[in-house]
């Protein structure tokens, strides 16, 4: 192999792919803007929803009496904001609702036996499946819900009582974990998934494009016929497959950080969340190690398939197993949210870097099971990049033949005897 | 590079290939064939469909190994020395194209980059096949816009690109309208002026006729024939090739050896 072959072969290669429309977005666009827009879409969508349900008036039934001295509440139930009370409608209230002529029917009902005088009872019948109706009665809900408050506060002060001894049993909160905590927590979830994800799309079209792709524009035959070994157009096409998986992972990973500080934080203002977006420096260099250890292999693994694809198409449809392969350990991990990662479980291709990346963002560094995930990687890597140098070794691989399959290839020559 | 003119530039000795077909079991596809080329000269492969003219020349640009047989390229190995045959060698067919987001002064950079073509003379030499090829216009577009006519000439730039000895040609004009076809004749006609090696394969008669020196008539993988036009006309009686070639293939394949004065039976050397 010349490092100066696989030099000049790598750039060709590069420049090509950061040609092509498809892998720029893919590789490049979807990672840097895939989280402001699906927050900034999560949020408008959200707001948009709110909005909508606020503008709907809620159309009411009420039906039986109040006792006389909470006639008050009667009256705020007209009054309420957003609220329409229905006194016309004829027939059956029930059928009524379930046809959405109405949204809630308000049935109101004296307790004359309860110990606490003029006690009462108010009956929302609403269709959960309707947001309208849903919306009338959270309305109705809260406003009984005040009026009750309101009451006992009366009675409270009737007795002698203030607020905090109307309460009695009191339940008071405190969250230890700081701003940085909760950030950290928020990020090993998302990161660890789509570092994954996005390293995985950042290598998928530039592998099937320096493979099946180069096969289907008949420029396979062109390369072999150039002045260099077969090991330097390899080793060049591998490379820059891996560069643009780590350059998706590493543009994800950036945009995530700057959305959480720039988008997500904003938005969070009136909630009691809140973000502090710093990553260690030490945990920044895991993750690179992270991103480089997956492009490596998603690389190696994809290039092997699609390298018997025999057009662009069938290369996608080669290698999209392999895409879904990465979700298994994500899931596995997923199962898990608060295990480290641990001598055993660092044997698991994937699952060790998922979990090495979760865990250096929250600032744990178990070395031992650190070194054993990079070992394990860097087995399946060798052994991938064995199988491709095999299977280069065939000539009917550079003619394409095998009909585009990996199975009539094994059957044909890695398996046959003789 | 500099090359004797009688020292053959490529010389091909009882070579053959054959393929395992899951359904048809060993297929042979070449069976044993032999000739030279010499420098300054175009060596035409004139043969059917299937004949084996794409399966030699790729056993020559290294593309296959050989099942048999040895075969030398400026003296080098096909099996041993593949990388230095291919820096001696430029191959041209319908199934070599270009890269088509690159423009055409970059493809013309990177293959004589990627073929050694020594770096501080490298722009000289692309603005040196700018010129020769017409392609100023062009240059900085990418391949995929370009017509045919221009690929062509890209594509025939680019396998010159590291100034090699030898040029395969491989059924250049398939494809190609009048003009593009006339033009490709031409250049091949220069190429040979400046003393390169030409192996050229087609199955168009008045093509081989105009170009070529010496015809290798290939037929199911093997060589009925080989000689100049007049050695051929000689041998037949016949005086165009296509009658010639039709002389070779119907009647007298497999007794090639019975024609005077031609080789042409697989495994003999090449008559001198």
């Amino acid at each position: 192999m010349k490092l100066r072959a696989v030099g000049t072969l790598y750039r060709h290669e590069l420049r090509s792919s950061l040609r092509e429309r498809t892998i720029v977005i893919n590789g490049i666009l979807i990672p840097i803007f895939m989280y402001p827009l699906l927050l900034w879409g999560m949020f408008t969508a959200i707001t948009f929803v709110e909005g909508l349900n606020e503008g709907f008036t809620s159309r009411l039934a009420i039906t039986g009496q109040l006792p006389a001295m909470h006639t008050a509440m009667r009256d705020s139930l007209h009054a309420l904001d957003g609220v329409e009370v229905l006194t016309e409608i004829e027939g059956d209230l029930d059928a009524a609702l379930a046809r959405g002529e109405l949204d809630a029917i308000v049935a109101l009902a004296p307790l004359p036996e309860s110990p606490v005088p003029g006690n009462f009872r108010v009956e929302l019948i609403h269709d959960r499946t309707e947001t309208r109706s849903t919306n009338a009665r959270d309305r109705v809900e809260a406003l009984v819900e005040r009026y009750r408050a309101g009451w006992l506060a009366e009675l409270g002060r009737d007795l002698g009582l203030d607020a905090a001894d109307q309460q009695i049993f009191t339940v008071r909160t405190e969250n230890i974990s700081s701003a940085r905590d909760v950030t950290q927590q928020l990020l090993g979830m998302m990161l660890s998934i789509f570092l994954i994800i996005m390293v995985a799309i950042g290598c998928f079209l530039p592998a099937i494009d320096t493979t099946a792709g180069e096969r289907e524009r008949s420029t396979w035959e062109t390369l072999m016929t150039v002045g260099v070994d077969r090991g330097s157009i390899v080793m060049a096409k591998y490379l820059h497959v891996a560069t643009l998986g780590i350059l998706a992972g590493a543009l994800n990973v950036i945009a995530l950080m700057v959305s959480i500080g720039s988008v997500l934080r904003p938005l969070l203002v009136d909630s009691d969340l809140t973000l502090d977006v710093a990553l260690s420096p030490l945990a920044a260099l895991v993750m690179i190690a992270a991103a480089v250890i997956l492009a490596l292999t998603f690389a190696a693994a994809m290039m092997v398939v699609a390298s018997f694809a025999r057009s662009f198409k069938d290369g996608q449809a080669m290698v999209t197993p392999i895409f879904y392969l990465v979700f298994l350990p994500i899931l596995l991990g997923g199962e898990a949210t608060d295990a480290s990662l641990s001598t055993n479980s660092a044997l698991v291709p994937l699952l060790n870097v998922s979990m090495m990346i979760r865990d250096a963002i929250r600032g744990i560094y178990i070395w031992d099971a650190i070194a054993i995930t990079a070992a394990v990687s860097l087995a399946l890597v060798t052994l991938l990049l064995l199988l491709a140098r095999r299977v280069l070794a065939f000539e009917e691989f550079l003619t394409g033949s095998f009909d585009g399959s990996f199975w009539r290839f094994a059957r044909e020559r890695l398996f046959a005897r003789g | 590079m500099m090359t004797h003119l009688h020292t053959p530039a490529v010389a091909v000795h009882d070579l053959r290939k054959s393929f395992f077909d899951e359904e048809r079991g060993e297929v042979t596809a070449v069976d044993g064939i032999s000739f030279e080329a010499l420098p300054g000269e175009v060596f035409g492969l004139l043969g059917a469909n299937g004949a084996g003219k794409t399966t030699t020349l790729r056993m020559l640009s290294t593309v296959l190994t050989p099942s048999s047989g040895s075969a030398t390229v400026m003296g080098h190995d096909v099996v041993k020395e593949g990388e230095r045959v291919r820096r001696n060698l430029g191959f041209h067919s319908a199934s070599t194209a270009l890269y088509p987001r690159l423009t055409a002064r970059e493809t013309l950079e990177f293959f004589a980059r990627i073929n050694g073509y020594p770096e501080e003379r490298l722009n000289a030499r692309v603005d040196q096949l700018v010129d020769r090829f017409a392609i100023r216009e062009y240059e900085h577009g990418r391949i995929e816009k370009l017509s045919s006519g221009m690929k062509q000439k890209v594509s025939i730039a680019r396998t010159i690109a590291h100034d090699p000895p030898v040029l395969i040609f491989d059924e250049p004009t398939v494809g190609l309208d009048v003009m593009n076809a006339i033009e490709m004749v031409k250049v091949v006609n220069e190429l040979k002026a400046e003393g390169k090696a030409i192996l050229y394969s087609s199955h168009i008669m008045s093509e081989v006729e105009k170009l070529c020196d010496r015809i290798g008539i290939l037929h199911r993988g093997r060589l009925l024939a080989l000689g100049t036009l007049d050695e051929l006309r000689e041998a037949t009686g016949e005086h165009y090739l296509e009658d010639i070639f039709v002389t070779y293939v119907t009647e007298r394949a497999g007794t090639a050896d019975a024609v005077p004065g031609i080789f042409g039976e697989p495994g003999t050397p090449p008559a001198s």
